[in-house]
């Protein structure tokens, strides 16, 4: 395993996407030291934000410290974990295919934008566009699972088009914007306009007793029926074995469930867990 | 050989290569999950005269479904993949989504030849039909949390854990890192069509293994009664404590043991006339003094040992007062591959 510690006190953005598993496995301290990034507008080494300990030969990388100005760690990987010990800037595992990222704080805007595959876990808060499409870009999430234990900001999952996203605080508006399929759970308050402009697709809302979500979904979301659907079962049971806490509260089986966005192909879902209490 | 004063006779059991596939069938309730498990696995005793030979595996806990409801394991052999998935198919369409409250999923790991069939019966949605596509996280042997890693789990862990995370067990064994995006084995997607009691769940795809199918052993007793308190004995302690297999006929027990042909051309198989009873007097016997009835259990299996275990485990419990011998029944070793010895497995 190898450990990149934050020594740096800048305010000015890091772009270091060189930080995935596959770049660092076989490079030496020295060499994963070596490593560009851009500063602002200046390229920079990696050696000059972090200090290096260990190899990445078994694909594991642990960072640590403060690093809200960092992007695009693990922009793009395909295998390993890493591990953060910290906060965590913009555009993290955008684009990943595979392998785990695990924060131990907090991460910006962009979590797992446009990724294909592989986890995401993010212990505190994240910001904007978890699992968005970038702007101008047909679709967004296409597999994979990102799992938010605190709170995420606007546009949760838009233009998602496969794949998983799990808020366990409350939300900004606009989530599941555009959706064109995939699974997005709100554990927590939501923002307006949940499902805006969604075809197919299910968003799952499970509010708190005292809440009433119905009266404020758009009016172009149908009504069906309460039910039972069997699948939130298996995804539920997923969320707890990957260790998800938000999913342990939740106690019912029984949904209401919406069709919409009938703005749009009106193939989506909207499903209200029954509340408690 | 002689178990409790009961003769073992010195022959095997001649068994064939089938394709095989488990399917998970769970319910709202133990009942409608049985239910829908013999419902589909009715008229399946031999490929004779059915599409498939099947039979009710053992119920389930809801601890041991994907779901967590109450459910039941069954088993479908074929004589070739494709004669199977039709089958399959046919069955879980007509005997389980039209059944109450029921879902349906895969109980094979292994997805290198899989069997469509939710992909096939998702089209009873009439276009309203959705899937879900879930990727399971799979254990990093790197992680001091991973399961099935550790050298001090035993591989009765690993089942137990992988049951409990719903984690293919094939991917536990091997104790892999990834989130495999590449893999099959990692994702699942499961058809959910609409129908009037809300959704039918149904995995897309079903594992297949190369399975064992007609094991079987003879029951020779002095009385009628006395061969079907054998024959009952035996099924009940195969269902008991053997996985991995069924007895595909009604009870477990089979009566009109059959030979290959017939004096009738149409006929692939007609009564095993040296076994009856009744021709003692006017054909070939294989019927030794004493004995008045014969019953056969006909074992099918996902494994030759899962086989052999259960035709262990039910000729001990068949060794009761009244019977005279416990036999077996073969075609001279000419057609199956499988030689089920009954003295090696006795051993």
């Amino acid at each position: 395993m190898i450990t990149l510690t934050w020594k740096s006190n800048t305010t000015v953005p890091v772009e270091a996407e060189c930080i995935t598993p596959e770049n660092l496995a076989g490079k030496s301290a020295a060499e994963v030291g070596r490593l560009a990034v851009q500063h602002g507008n200046r390229p920079e080494s990696l050696g000059e934000f972090f200090s290096v300990a260990g190899d990445a030969s078994d694909s594991e990388i642990t960072i640590e410290g403060e690093m809200q100005r960092v992007k695009w760690v693990g922009a793009g990987m395909t295998r390993g974990r890493i591990t953060v010990r910290g906060s965590i800037g913009m555009h993290l595992g955008s684009e990943m295919t595979g392998g785990i990222i695990d924060v131990h704080g907090q991460a910006g805007d962009w979590v797992g934008a446009e990724m294909r595959g592989g986890l995401i876990h993010v212990r505190g808060n994240a910001g904007h566009q978890v699992g968005a499409a970038y702007r101008g870009s047909r679709r967004g999430m296409r597999g994979g699972t990102i799992l938010i234990d605190g709170a995420a900001g606007n546009e949760i999952g838009s233009t998602m088009r496969r794949g998983l996203v799990a808020i366990g605080g409350a939300c900004g508006d606009f989530a599941g914007v555009s959706m064109i399929a995939g699974s997005v759970l709100l554990f927590g308050k939501t923002g307006v306009r949940t499902g805006a402009g969604m075809k197919r697709g299910t968003i799952a809302l499970f509010p708190a007793a005292d809440r009433d979500v119905e009266t404020a979904l758009l009016p172009t979301f149908r009504f069906d029926c309460e039910y039972e659907p069997v699948f939130m079962r298996l995804v539920l049971r997923q969320l707890r074995g990957l260790g998800f806490s938000p999913a342990d509260r939740v106690a019912t089986t029984t949904f209401r469930r919406y069709s919409g966005d009938l703005v749009a192909l009106g193939k989506g879902e909207l499903l209200i867990a029954a509340r408690l209490g | 050989m002689q178990i409790d004063g009961v003769e073992i006779e010195d022959t095997f059991a001649e068994a064939f290569a089938m394709v095989a596939a488990r399917a998970i069938i769970t319910a709202d309730s133990a009942d409608w999950a049985t239910t829908a498990a013999r419902e589909a696995t009715g008229y399946a005793t031999s490929v004779i005269a059915c599409d498939a030979e099947a039979g009710v595996e053992r119920e389930l806990a809801p601890d041991e479904t994907p779901d967590g409801r109450p459910g039941a394991s069954v088993l479908f052999f074929g004589f070739s993949r494709d004669k199977l998935e039709k089958a399959v198919a046919n069955r879980i369409g007509q005997c389980v989504m039209t059944c109450a409250t029921t879902a349906c999923y895969n109980g094979v790991d292994q997805l290198d030849k899989p069997i469509k069939i939710g992909g096939s019966l998702r089209y009873f949605g009439d276009g309203f039909q959705t899937s879900k596509l879930l990727e399971q996280p799979l254990a990093d042997s790197r992680q001091p949390s991973a399961v099935g890693n550790q050298p001090s789990t035993t591989p009765k862990e690993v089942v137990v854990q992988a049951a409990r995370l719903r984690l293919p067990l094939t991917t536990l064994q091997a104790g892999r890192l990834h989130y495999a995006n590449d893999q099959q084995s990692s994702r699942r997607r499961f058809w959910r069509v609409p129908v009037m009691d809300g959704e039918f769940l149904c995995e897309d795809k079903f594992g297949t293994v190369k399975g064992v199918a007609g094991g079987n052993f003879l029951i020779l007793a002095s009385t009628p009664r006395a061969a079907l308190a054998a024959a009952e004995r035996a099924v009940a302690a195969i269902r008991q404590s053997v996985r991995d297999v069924i007895l595909p006929f009604p009870g477990g027990v089979v009566r009109s043991g059959s030979k290959v042909g017939s004096r009738y051309k149409k006929l692939r198989a007609s009564t095993n006339d040296g076994y009856c009873p009744t021709l003692r007097g006017v054909t070939a016997t294989s019927l030794p003094e004493g004995v008045a009835a014969v019953y056969e259990i006909v074992i099918d299996g996902l494994s030759l040992a899962a086989v052999e275990a259960a035709t262990r485990v039910g000729v001990r419990a068949a060794c009761l007062p009244g019977v005279v011998r416990i036999s077996a029944g073969n075609y001279g070793g000419n057609l199956g591959p499988h030689h089920i010895r009954l003295h090696d497995v006795l051993k």
